[in-house]
Formats: C-alpha cells, sequence, structure tokens
C-alpha cells in the first residue's frame, strides 16, 4: 500500500483518468449485476404465470441495452486505465535516459549495463503493472465484492447470503497460501533456470576441452542433472498452479450446494422464489474475481515496491561531477596539468601522483608508458570523467571546473581507446558530433584519417549501416572513423587516447603527416604504447606507475638510454620479428 | 532484453506437429491424461444438470422427499470432488508430459550441440548457443505446459457443454450455438488485425532496448561529444513510438477481445431469455432447463477468450522449435568405424596445409615427423599457426591437403576411442570445475587412489594436494578458485597424465604461469622423456629449449627446424625471438625498478 503513496504524486497528475475510470468500472459492475436479477424476474413471472410479452420484451430490450452499455463502458476503462499506466511507463523511461546521459562515466563503472537495462525495462514494467492492474485489483476487487454481497443480502436473502459465503473465506485463505508458494517456486524456478543456463554457457565454452578428454558423454549427464532440477522446479510451480482451478471449481461448487439446498428451504417456506435463487447462484460466480484480485494485489505491490526502490535509488544518485561552470567557451588550447596525488573513490592505492605538466597552445604531446601506468587517468581528469581534490588542472589558464561541461567538451575532441560505433550509418557516425555535417565535410575528416577508400569500398559507401547490427570492422578501420569523428568537431584540442594501436605503421605515419598540418596551432595529445606514433611530438613525456619518469623530445629520450629507449629498441626487433626474419 | 524477439505472422505447421509428436513418447501418461480429463469434463458439465433435475422435479412441484434429496445431494458433491480431483490429476499429467518432453528435446539439443565439429563453433556466439539449449526449449515448453493443456482442456469442455445443451434442448443450443461461429470470426479478424499492430510493437520495443543498451555502452561518446540533448530527443520519441503502438494494442484489444465475448454472452443470454418466455405463452416450461442454459452460457466464453490468449504463446514455442531443430538436423560428425588400437607414439604431418575460411592459408605445407617417445617444440609469433596445428593433430578440423600419420596411419581413419586414450592435451586455460581435485583428476573415469596419485606425483601436484585441508577430496570451489593458476595448470597436467596418454600435447601451457611452476612442468616432462612422445607449443622459449626438435613457425610456414643450440647459432628468426625476451625481460625489469618521481 504504502507504494499508492509514493506513486501519489502521479496518481494526482492522472486524478481525472482514474476517476472517469473508476466511475465507469463501477458502472460496469452495477450493470453487470442487473442482469442476474433480470434473468430472475423473468423466471419469476413466468412460473408465476405473469409475463405478458410487453414485460418480456422490456426485459430483453434492457438486457440489450446493459450489455452494450456494458460494452461500451468496458472498452472506456480500459483505454483511461492502461493509458495511464502506460504513460507512467513512458514518463519513468524517459526520465530514466535523460538521468544516464547526465551521469559521468564513474557512475557506469559502478552500474553493470545489464542492471541498468534491467531497471530500464522489467523494473518500469513492474511499476506500470501497479498503476493499471494493481489499481484495478484494488478498488474493482473490492468494489466487485462488497456491491454482489450488498445485493445478494439486500436485494435475495441475508441469510442466503451468509450461508452461500461461507466457503468463500477458505478459497480466500487457500488463494494467498497457492500465491505465496507460487511466489516461492517462481523465484527457486528462476534460479534453477539460470543454473542452467550457467551449466551450457560453462559447456559450449569448455568444448575443445570437452572434446579433447571425450567427456560428451559425462556432459550429457551432468547436464542432465541440472536440467532436471530446473525441470522439478517448474514441475513445482506448474503443481501449484493446477491448484487454482479445483480451488475455484470446489468452492464455487460447495456454495452452489448450500444456496441450492437452502434455497429449497426458503422456496417451500415462501421466503424465496425460484427467480430469485437463480439470480443468486448467477451472483455467486462474481465472487470469485475479488477473491483472486487480492492476492493478485499484493504480488503486484511487491514487485512494484522493490522495482520503485530500485528506480527512485538510480534516480537520486546525484552524477558524481557537478555542472557548475559560468564559462561557455575555451580562451586557448593551452593546458596545465598538477596533480599532486589521485586515487579512484573506493580505492586507496593513487593512480596518478606528483604530474605536473604545462602545455603550450598548438603543440603536440606525446605520453607513453605500460598499461596501467596512468594514462587514460590523466585524459579522464582533463575531461572531468572523473575529480580529486588534489589535482588541478586548467585549459587555457582557468580551471576545468569553471566550464560548463558542455564549453570544455566542445573545445576538446576525443578519440576514445575503445573506438565504440553506434548502430548507425558510417556518415552518421563521424559525424556525431555535427549531426548537420555535409558529405564533403565528412569525406574530407575521413580522408585525413585515411578512411575514406576503405568507405568507399563497403557496398552502400558512407550509408553502410555499422554497429552491432552493421557490418563488422576490422579494428583499425573502427579505430579510423574514431578519428574521423574527432577530426569533424575541428576542436581546439585533440586526444588520441591509444586510438592508433590496431593500424599499421604505415598508415599510423600517414595520419600522423595529415594532422600535422590539419592541425597545425592547436593542441594535440597521443598516448600510446608504440613508440612510433609519438616520435614527432614536441614533447614526450613516459609515466612510470602514476608519474613521469622521463621527459624530452624523441632524440634526448633516445640518448637518455632509460626505458625510453630500450622499449625503442625492444620495439623495433619487434618488428623484425613480426616481418619474419 | 533479448533482441531477437521478432516473430514471422505464421505458424510452421510442419514444426508443430513435429514438437507434438515429442508427446507420444509417454502413451500411458496420454491416455491417463485424456480419461481423466473427460472425467474432469464430465463433473463440470453435469452439475448443472442436477440442478435442472433438482429444480424441475422437487421445487418446481413442491415434494421434497428426503431420501431423494441426500441422494441427489450426495451425488452433486461426489461429482464435484471428482471432478476437481480429475482436473488436477489431470493437469498434472500434462504438466508431466510437458517436462519429460522438454528434457528430452534439451538432452538431444544439448547431446547435439557438444557432438558438433568444433568448426560449427567458429562463427556462433555462445550466447547463441546457450540461448537455444535453454531460451528455447523454455519457449517450447510452455507449448505444453500452457498451449496444448489448455487448447485440449477448452476444447472438450465447450463441446461437452453443447453435448449437454443439445441432450437438454436441440433448438436452444442452436441458438446459444450461434455464439461459436460469431466467436470464431471475430478472433479471425482480431488476429488479421493484432498480428501487424503486434508485430510493430515488439520491434519498437526491440529497438528501444537496443537502443538503451548502445546509449549505456556509448555515454561517454555521447557526453564528450555534447549529444546529450540530441539522444535524449531520439529516444524519447521512440519511447512515445512504444506507448502509442501500445495504446493502438490495447485499444484493438478493448474493443475485441475481453468485452465481446461478454456483450455476445449477454445478447444471447437475451435470445434465450426471449425465446423461453415467448415459449411459456404457448405451454408450460422447464424452469430448470433455463437455469442449467443460463449456467452453460456463463462458461462458454471464457475458454475461447483462453485460448485465443495463448496464441503468442503458441506462436514463440513454434519459433523457438524451427531453431532447435535446426540445431537438430544439422548433421553432427561421422563416427569412424574402424578397430581400436593401441598407439605407440610417432607422428608424421606430410605437406598439411589448411585454412579455416577456404582462402587464407593459415597452414602451408607442414612437413614433419616425431618418433615415439621423442620430444618436439613449436614455437611462434600469435598467428603464426602453431594451435592451428595441435587443432588438426587432435583432429578438430581436417587438413585440406596432406596427410597426418599417427604410427603409420592416416588420421582421419582412426578410431575416436583410442584417438582420444592415446592423445591427451594441457590447454592454456584449463577449466576446473568446482569439485574436489579427485573429480577433477578422474573426469569421470574410474580410477583408483593410487592411480589418481601416481598422476598427481608425475604433474608435481601431490605435494601441494597434501597441504589442502582434505587432501584429494578437498573441494575446488567456483572454477577451482582454491588454486593459483600455476597449480590449476599442473592439476590440468595430472588430470591428462592419469589417462596414460601416448602422446602428451601442452598447448602453450606455460603461458600464464609464474617460472616455479613452469620448472616444475619442465621436471615433469623430463621424466616423461623417452617413454611417451612430448609435443609442446610454447610462446616461452625456456619451457623449449630440452626439445629434441624445435619448428619456428612463421605466418604458417616452417621457417626454421633444429635443436636449440643448432637454432641458435644460426642468424634467423628463433634467435631474434629468443633475443626479444631477452630484451622483453630487461624493459620490464627496468621499467619496474626506475626509482619514483625520477
Amino acid at each position: 500500500m504504502d507504494l499508492f503513496f509514493k506513486l501519489g504524486w502521479y496518481f494526482k497528475s492522472q486524478w481525472r483518468r482514474y476517476a472517469a475510470a473508476v466511475t465507469m468500472l463501477i458502472g460496469v459492475d452495477l450493470l453487470e449485476m442487473s442482469i442476474p436479477w433480470i434473468t430472475g424476474r423473468i423466471i419469476d413471472h413466468v412460473v408465476d404465470d405473469t409475463l405478458s410479452p410487453e414485460l418480456l420484451w422490456r426485459y430483453v430490450l434492457a438486457l440489450c441495452g446493459i450489455g452494450v452499455a456494458v460494452y461500451v463502458m468496458r472498452y472506456l476503462w480500459r483505454v483511461l486505465l492502461f493509458y495511464s499506466s502506460f504513460h507512467l511507463a513512458e514518463i519513468m523511461r524517459r526520465r530514466l535516459y535523460d538521468h544516464f546521459t547526465r551521469m559521468s562515466p564513474s557512475f557506469y563503472r559502478e552500474h553493470r549495463t545489464g542492471d541498468l537495462m534491467a531497471r530500464a525495462t522489467n523494473d518500469i514494467s513492474a511499476l506500470e503493472m501497479t498503476a493499471g492492474e494493481g489499481v484495478l485489483s484494488g478498488i474493482d476487487g473490492l468494489l466487485t465484492g462488497l456491491l454482489v454481497v450488498a445485493i445478494m443480502a439486500s436485494m435475495i436473502s441475508w441469510e442466503l447470503t451468509l450461508l452461500a459465503l461461507l466457503p468463500f473465506p477458505f478459497m480466500a485463505w487457500y488463494f494467498m497460501r497457492i500465491g505465496e508458494r507460487l511466489h516461492v517456486g517462481f523465484r527457486d524456478a528462476q534460479e534453477r533456470f539460470s543454473d542452467l543456463n550457467d551449466r551450457v554457457q560453462e559447456s559450449v565454452s569448455g568444448i575443445r576441452m570437452v572434446r579433447a578428454f571425450g567427456l560428451e558423454q559425462k556432459e550429457d549427464r551432468d547436464f542432465l542433472q541440472v536440467a532436471d532440477r530446473a525441470a522439478e522446479a517448474n514441475m513445482r510451480v506448474a503443481a501449484t498452479d493446477s491448484l487454482y482451478d479445483p480451488a475455484i471449481f470446489i468452492t464455487v461448487g460447495s456454495s452452489f450446494l448450500l444456496c441450492i439446498g437452502a434455497g429449497a428451504f426458503l422456496i417451500e417456506r415462501d421466503q424465496l422464489t425460484l427467480g430469485q435463487l437463480t439470480s443468486f447462484t448467477m451472483y455467486l460466480g462474481f465472487l470469485i474475481w475479488p477473491m483472486f484480485a487480492y492476492g493478485w494485489l499484493l504480488n503486484i505491490l511487491e514487485r512494484g515496491s522493490a522495482a520503485w526502490e530500485r528506480i527512485d535509488a538510480l534516480l537520486r544518485t546525484p552524477s558524481p561531477v557537478a555542472d557548475q561552470g559560468v564559462l561557455h567557451g575555451i580562451a586557448n588550447s593551452s593546458i596545465q596539468i598538477d596533480v599532486d596525488s589521485f586515487q579512484y573513490s573506493g580505492t586507496d592505492t593513487p593512480v596518478l601522483h606528483d604530474v605536473h605538466l604545462q602545455i603550450p597552445a598548438g603543440s603536440l604531446l606525446g605520453v607513453v608508458g605500460a598499461t596501467g601506468a596512468g594514462k587514460s587517468t590523466l585524459i579522464s581528469l582533463l575531461l572531468r570523467h572523473e575529480e580529486g581534490a588534489q589535482s588541478h588542472i586548467c585549459v587555457g589558464g582557468y580551471p576545468v571546473q569553471q566550464y560548463t561541461l558542455a564549453a570544455l567538451h566542445a573545445g576538446i575532441a576525443l578519440v576514445p581507446q575503445d573506438p565504440f560505433l553506434f548502430t548507425a550509418t558510417i556518415a552518421e557516425n563521424i559525424a556525431l558530433g555535427r549531426p548537420g555535417a555535409s558529405l564533403e565535410e565528412i569525406r574530407a575528416v575521413a580522408a585525413l584519417a585515411a578512411i575514406d577508400q576503405d568507405i568507399l569500398r563497403f557496398p552502400q559507401g558512407y550509408d553502410t549501416l555499422v554497429g552491432e547490427r552493421g557490418i563488422t570492422l576490422s579494428g583499425g578501420q573502427k579505430q579510423r572513423i574514431a578519428i574521423a569523428r574527432a577530426l569533424l568537431l575541428d576542436a581546439p584540442i585533440l586526444i588520441l587516447d591509444d586510438a592508433l594501436s590496431a593500424v599499421d605503421v604505415a598508415t599510423e605515419r600517414s595520419i600522423l603527416g595529415h594532422l600535422q598540418s590539419a592541425r597545425a596551432g592547436r593542441t594535440t595529445l597521443v598516448l600510446c604504447h608504440r613508440l612510433s606514433a609519438v616520435e614527432e611530438a614536441d614533447k614526450i613525456v613516459v609515466l612510470s606507475h602514476g608519474t613521469v619518469t622521463e621527459r624530452g623530445t624523441h632524440a634526448v629520450l633516445l640518448a637518455l638510454g632509460g626505458w625510453y629507449a630500450r622499449m625503442f629498441e625492444y620495439q623495433q626487433l619487434e618488428r623484425v620479428v613480426e616481418a619474419g626474419h | 532484453m533479448k533482441l531477437d524477439t521478432e516473430l514471422p505472422r505464421g505458424i510452421n505447421g510442419a514444426t508443430l506437429r513435429r514438437l507434438l509428436r515429442y508427446s507420444l513418447a509417454w502413451p500411458r501418461l496420454l491416455w491417463q491424461g485424456a480419461g481423466l480429463l473427460l472425467l474432469a469434463t464430465l463433473g463440470q458439465v453435469l452439475g448443472p444438470v442436477l440442478v435442472k433435475v433438482f429444480i424441475d422435479d422437487y421445487i418446481a412441484i413442491g415434494q421434497y422427499p428426503s431420501r431423494d434429496l441426500m441422494l441427489l445431494g450426495v451425488a452433486y458433491a461426489a461429482l464435484y470432488a471428482l471432478s476437481a480431483w480429475a482436473g488436477y490429476q489431470n493437469a498434472m499429467r500434462f504438466n508431466q508430459i510437458a517436462f519429460s518432453v522438454i528434457r528430452t528435446i534439451r538432452a538431444q539439443v544439448f547431446g547435439a550441440v557438444m557432438r558438433k565439429p568444433l568448426s560449427y563453433f567458429d562463427h556462433r556466439p555462445v550466447g547463441s548457443l546457450v540461448s537455444r539449449i535453454t531460451n528455447d526449449t523454455e519457449a517450447i515448453k510452455e507449448l505444453f505446459v500452457q498451449v496444448m493443456s489448455s487448447f485440449v482442456q477448452n476444447l472438450t469442455l465447450i463441446i461437452a457443454i453443447f453435448a449437454v445443451m443439445a441432450w437438454l434442448d436441440l433448438r436452444l443450443m442452436l441458438l446459444c450455438g450461434l455464439i461459436l461461429p460469431t466467436m470464431v470470426v471475430v478472433m479471425y479478424h482480431y488476429q488479421r488485425l493484432s498480428a501487424p499492430r503486434y508485430h510493430h510493437a515488439r520491434s519498437v520495443l526491440s529497438r528501444i532496448n537496443a537502443t538503451l543498451n548502445e546509449s549505456i555502452q556509448g555515454m561517454r561518446l555521447i557526453q564528450v561529444f555534447n549529444q546529450q540533448e540530441r539522444y535524449n530527443g531520439s529516444f524519447r520519441a521512440l519511447s512515445q513510438e512504444l506507448f502509442r503502438a501500445r495504446m493502438r494494442n490495447l485499444r484493438l484489444d478493448a474493443l475485441m477481445l475481453r468485452p465481446l465475448p461478454d456483450l455476445l454472452r449477454t445478447l444471447t443470454l437475451a435470445a434465450l431469455l426471449l425465446y423461453f418466455g415467448t415459449q411459456s405463452f404457448n405451454g408450460a416450461v422447464e424452469v430448470g432447463v433455463i437455469y442449467a442454459f443460463v449456467n452453460y452460457l456463463s462458461r462458454i466464453t471464457q475458454p475461447i477468450v483462453e485460448m485465443t490468449q495463448r496464441l503468442s504463446l503458441l506462436q514463440q514455442a513454434v519459433v523457438a522449435g524451427e531453431r532447435v531443430f535446426e540445431i537438430l538436423d544439422d548433421p553432427g560428425e561421422a563416427p569412424v568405424n574402424a578397430q581400436p588400437r593401441a598407439m605407440q607414439g610417432a607422428v608424421r604431418f606430410e605437406r598439411v596445409s589448411f585454412s579455416y575460411d577456404g582462402s587464407h592459408r593459415v597452414l602451408e605445407n607442414i612437413d614433419f615427423s616425431v618418433p615415439p617417445g621423442g620430444f618436439l617444440a613449436i614455437v611462434g609469433h600469435t598467428g603464426s599457426g602453431k594451435s592451428t596445428l595441435i587443432s588438426l593433430l587432435l583432429r578438430f578440423y581436417a587438413p585440406d591437403a596432406g596427410r597426418i600419420l599417427l604410427d603409420g596411419l592416416d588420421l582421419a581413419g582412426l578410431e575416436q576411442e583410442s584417438l582420444r586414450s592415446g592423445i591427451g592435451v594441457v590447454m592454456q586455460d584449463p577449466f576446473i570445475s568446482a569439485g574436489s581435485v579427485r573429480d577433477n583428476i578422474t573426469l569421470g573415469l574410474p580410477m583408483t587412489d593410487a592411480e589418481v596419485e601416481t598422476a598427481a606425483r608425475q604433474a608435481r601436484l601431490h605435494d601441494h594436494v597434501m597441504t589442502l585441508p582434505q587432501g584429494y577430496d578437498t573441494v575446488l570451489g567456483e572454477r577451482g578458485s582454491r588454486l593459483s593458476t600455476g597449480q590449476r595448470q599442473l592439476l590440468s597436467l595430472a588430470r591428462t597424465l592419469a589417462r596414460r596418454p601416448r602422446i602428451l600435447i601442452l598447448d602453450e601451457a606455460t603461458a600464464n604461469i609464474d617460472s616455479h611452476t613452469e620448472a616444475l612442468i619442465q621436471q615433469a616432462l623430463q621424466t616423461l622423456r623417452g617413454s611417451t612422445t612430448l609435443i609442446c607449443v610454447a610462446h616461452r622459449l625456456s619451457t623449449v629449449m630440452a626439445a629434441d626438435t624445435i619448428l619456428v613457425l612463421h605466418q604458417g610456414r616452417i621457417m626454421q627446424q633444429g635443436s636449440h643450440h643448432a637454432l641458435m647459432s644460426q642468424d634467423g628468426l628463433y634467435r631474434h625471438m629468443h633475443e626479444l625476451q631477452r630484451q622483453r625481460s630487461r624493459v620490464e625489469e627496468g621499467y619496474a625498478g626506475l626509482p619514483a618521481g625520477a
């Protein structure tokens, strides 16, 4: 019930629809219940021989009218009520998405994609159920129950009503118990099913070992064991589920028996008519739904509450990075980095310490070092994906916090390590940051990234669909599209975060050559593992275990004879071996 | 979450029939189910008849002989109890059939996947195969649990109700019978109208899920490129489109699905009463009959509605069935018929060439031989073809050209079991199950404790096992989490040696382990030398220096061949690789040894 209050804001905003839907439901219930009454009246007239053709026609036409009215009202309450529940789902989905767009990468590190997806799909469905079926079973279940009992007691016989109702509390109690068992059983079945999934996953992934050791039969046996456990759990659910029908059947049957027996007694004493007895048994049928509705409501509310908690918790998570800057554009492309120490939240080993770098506007800086040396963290700080009290980054002379996030991002174009492509055409992917760019502009940057010719060779050229459902591109092609995408922004600062690793050395050289002329006067940061990408840089820094260990030009660093020089020698040799010499 | 939820509009009759045929394997359950179903239905339709008798023969006349009434009451109670019991038992029989069928199908499809040639797995993501075995069979389950039982039960009920109606009053039955063709026409049109609409709604939903998934993964990019507004806008448009599509479906459902049968029922009731009333002007009528008809009428619509609601489940089950049968019908490996034979351990490759895709050669003209008890090492860079060569030797793939000979016999003609017992392999990333050490060594084979221990000793694992709390019975936990990477590799070696192979293959078995474990493995290899043929594929050259012969592979060809000393004396790939590894450790060392903040 608590959940209905938590969703109060929504019910308030939709109160007119809900009120109309409830009015319709009441109307439907009242009209529906007049049908047994009319049937009873006709029978009584027949038995008493007082039926006239006019009267008969009046009743029959009334029945038809009621039938049509009920039909219309049933249509209306469905549309009204489920409009509201679908609408709630729609609003929540959009809110979540909007929230997602404002969360920084550290948020995505903490929440797995599957988990976020589950909230945006399953949990929203559960909320929707609350606002639709939940309201229906709560209000209509109660309403129908009260109405039926009231009509039976006041219009026919309260003694008979009491008698006929005797079995129903048992049914309600039984339904609750079945409901609970079903709930527990269902959860168990789902767990067994996920065991089955894991088991199959293991077997299929380990197929080479299965083959090499001839384990097929053992695998079959193990699989059947897990599959049988899943089937047993499922069977228990099905068995519990099969209890509903006999329970309804027995309850209604015994109620019928009671009321027909007692009814005959009352008829004999002239306290009841045959028609009334017939309508009475028809009313009994209306009582099944309220008994069922209660258990259903509890189930919906339980699921809905859990879903609401999860969604609400997500929506309440503030973005770890506050967007409170006032500067709307970056003045110049110089960068100053002063990191005394930085660690990710929840860890205590610093990823970066004592990193102090001055990058003049228009220069090319190379940052090299082994995986895990802290190169990408540096970029995260610059882009404000991460923040730390002991790190100060300035762009154009102002701390990055003083810019609006939009301005900061507009000033910096990034080619990320993972060249993620969206399910869209190549042209659309390149034009990610400038959706209005012309094909000429797109082709121009693609040429700079040495990918134009590759794209033209695809069957649909720039209109070729890529991404998860599109064609598969090689790692190098993806990287070059990502470079073109960043170049199209023509931002004052360009960052290549290990963005050439899958591109061969010759192509790398030609792209770097293009960049030098295209980006004259602007700042470029090249982070890489392969040293050939930074040979031409104005300055190269070597990061090791989170701090700068060597700095200088290519020539200076070679002469220094440190890590850079050794790595350079190693990579030369590696190239020789890779060529097979 | 599932993206491939799009369903075709029709239902494949052949697949449906094939699925249903599975249930024929349990004839006893089927017969029992059918009998119980008839019993349950009989009870359901006869109840109102008893009440009718009571009304017409006793109440209407006003006579209540207590013996008759008792009898009637007991009959009624017994009928209801019997019907409820039979209904439950019938449902349980159907459930049992359903789960037996699913068990069979699951076992079949799992077994079929486990026996596919390895090339089958090359282009199929693990996730989709897993989904075939679990999710698709789960969807088929619904066909038996929900669809089949519902159809059989409801159809029987409808037929029985009409039969009893006809027995009571044929003309009234015909009048009520009008509801059936009307419902069929309505349902036909409903299916026709709703199928494309539901199809549309499902595809919008799967687009939403795909967009959501992609946006979450690419959110950093969307933000860095300042495209939040645009993505928000297009998601809003999609979300609203889904809302509109669902409202369209809802309106159609509300128009045709639930309220309409009720309307038809009320109208039929009106016609029934009109007929009944008119009849009463001409003479006496049986009130009990009208009672029974009113009662039946309220039970006819529910079964029809229920069946229409199960149609989409039926559709999903058949689509899932098609996918499962596709796997079952795809031929697996043809078994080789040959005499089992003990192996000596001589291996010979004769001008073997191979490619995965038919165009790009991964191995080219590979030619070498190893005598029984010899020690061959294969080295090369990533992508040089080392692992492919081992795959061919294990007969995971067949060579495109040339022959592979074991003891002078063509590998392709050897019997599967003797091949497997003859060749043992230790892989780079061994799979350790959550069971005990012993289970992981025997892998289901009957073995004495002494055999297990001997294997563990040979693999230099015994001493460590002795330090574990329950020795060989220690349970290793999820994926062998109680063991280090190196120990897992030793366990993998032990399990292989326990099978006493004549040929032992180490496929990059030393790639991820510490040098202490590597030394243990080298010791183990030294003791096996001479009695077992050793073939060792390694990236790490230290593992292979002791080999009789080292093959140096590059891009699928043998570049050099010879002992370590012979190869080191040449200015070639092997020496350069050696140099590179030395250099690498120097770089790593120097790197780690640099003072912080220098």
